[in-house]
């Protein structure tokens, strides 16, 4: 038996106005061309054809399981630890490695996994202060809190959150829940696979967030401080 | 043991070459020894800003590969017996370079120099890696322009991670050189004010070289613009020499200035 496993981005999307829906992938086909595409309620024939004309890969009216947040993971990662460690799973897990040699296996990749992702949850907290020239590639598996610039040509790429507080002009890469950043024009920031219009980054500080897989921007520190004489 | 100074910028033509041949003589005008060396193998012209042209002998190659001795290949400067210069192959390219035996030229040049002054290559390929690898402090050229700046910037990045200075866990002290600088652009917005390009680049600022036309005549001529007393250009690199043998200068304000003067006529036929 031969297993692989991936992840995958889905845009999950429903067709008011085919129009619109064609527009829009041909605006932000960049974006979604390696993405699964499903779609909800009745596809025409047009739209049908426009899809695998442009090769993108869809599914129409699935169901398909929903990603989980970081919280809700380590507490599936702490119900399998503990009965790892009891007699009977151990039994039980005895059992199955004489059974079925392959199974076992297949289960001690899984554990050794979640091992590895618990680690990467447990210590996955970075702060940089140094200058992020161009040409430097900054890849962070977990949280990054950046205390200085990016310069135009340097890339910054983040699994989880990321806070920089000086001005970008390099590229931002963050798949986290949540990213700040500050009042950068020349910035290319993409948040979780989507690109941030860098106009609507008003203030000192601004929050971006994914809520209900819309991406929220509102402001943190106002770009004026006033302070007492 | 004399001080290693690379001078380098990422982009080409923005005048690296020159601001190298200035401040090797402004070193010298302040009375300490200097040599010059052209780390540009293949590309050899700090010669002829110096107005050296025809006194070479033997080349860096050819004192890395031991066939001629320092003493035999340095050529003194006609402009300041404490100027000295090491002329680059012109036949050789960069590939012949090794990094040892860069670190056994460098380490002799700085047991009989004060100062010694790297001329790097444009670019950031393996010429520019040997420039940087033994320096103790870079002085970084730019033009105020955003394509300058980040070539600089990369060339920065690559000096902080490949010198061997850094790699024993010490420094290596950056400086910034803005040249050619154009006062009304600079005040029409045209031109990038020193303020964002120190911002970008975050090192400490070593002067400001206003735009002058004398830099290309003095160049052709093989007289370096800082013999020169009138010239603007040729201040500014007196300046940044003294700087560079510890003199506490202040640094002029070269983009107001012109344009204060032209203020102050205009306000004569108010």
């Amino acid at each position: 038996m031969k297993n692989k496993q991936y992840s995958l981005k889905i845009l999950e999307t429903s067709i008011v106005n085919e129009e619109k829906f064609i527009a829009f992938f041909d605006a932000n086909y960049m974006l979604f061309k390696d993405h699964l595409i499903s779609i909800k309620g009745d596809l025409s024939d047009n739209v049908k054809k426009y899809l695998l004309d442009k090769k993108l890969i869809y599914v129409n009216n699935m169901t398909l399981p929903q990603g989980r947040s970081r919280k809700a993971l380590e507490e599936e990662i702490h119900i399998h630890k503990t009965p790892c460690e009891s007699e009977e799973y151990k039994k039980l897990e005895a059992q199955l490695a004489e059974e079925r040699k392959d199974n076992a296996v297949n289960q001690q990749i899984a554990k050794s996994e979640i091992a590895q992702l618990h680690r990467k949850l447990a210590h996955n907290f970075t702060v940089i202060d140094s200058i992020i020239r161009s040409g430097r590639e900054v890849n962070i598996d977990g949280d990054l809190l950046l205390l200085n610039r990016v310069n135009s040509g340097a890339t910054i790429n983040t699994t989880g959150n990321l806070i920089i507080t000086k001005v970008v002009e390099g590229a931002v890469r963050c798949n986290g829940n949540f990213m700040m950043i500050t009042v950068s024009p020349k910035a290319n920031i993409i948040f979780n696979g989507v690109e941030v219009d860098n106009e609507l980054l008003t203030d000192k500080l601004n929050r971006i967030e994914l809520k209900n897989r819309e991406i929220f921007i509102t402001p943190v520190l106002k770009k004026e401080i006033t302070w007492v004489q | 043991m004399g001080t290693v100074i690379a001078v380098i910028s990422g982009k080409g033509g923005v005048g690296k070459t020159t601001a190298t041949a200035n401040i090797g003589v402004g070193i010298a005008m302040n009375d300490k020894k200097c040599v010059v060396v052209d780390f540009d193998i293949g590309q050899r012209n700090l010669d002829m800003i110096l107005g050296l042209e025809n006194r070479v002998v033997y080349d860096i190659v050819q004192v890395m590969d031991k066939e001629a001795s320092v003493k035999q290949a340095v050529i003194k400067s006609k402009i300041n017996k404490n100027l000295h210069f090491l002329a680059a192959s012109q036949t050789k390219d960069k590939s012949i370079l090794s990094s040892e035996k860069v670190k056994s030229l460098i380490d002799e040049l700085r047991l009989n120099y004060d100062y010694v002054i790297l001329d790097s290559p444009a670019g950031i390929e393996s010429g520019f890696e040997h420039t940087i690898e033994y320096a103790d402090k870079a002085i970084v050229v730019v033009n105020p322009e955003v394509s300058s700046i980040r070539d600089a910037d990369r060339a920065i990045g690559i000096l902080d991670a490949k010198s061997q200075k850094v790699k024993d866990g010490d420094d290596v002290s950056k400086y910034l050189i803005i040249n050619r600088i154009v006062a009304d652009m600079v005040q029409s917005g045209e031109m990038l004010r020193s303020e964002d390009i120190l911002d970008i680049l975050n090192i400490p600022l070593l002067g400001k070289v206003p735009e002058d036309r004398g830099v290309i005549d003095a160049s052709n001529q093989g007289k370096p613009v800082i013999s020169n007393k009138k010239s603007i250009a040729g201040q500014a690199y007196e300046r940044i020499s003294k700087r560079i043998c510890g003199k506490d200068i202040d640094i002029r304000d070269v983009e107001s200035e012109s344009a204060g003067m032209f203020k102050k006529i205009a306000g004569i036929f108010k």
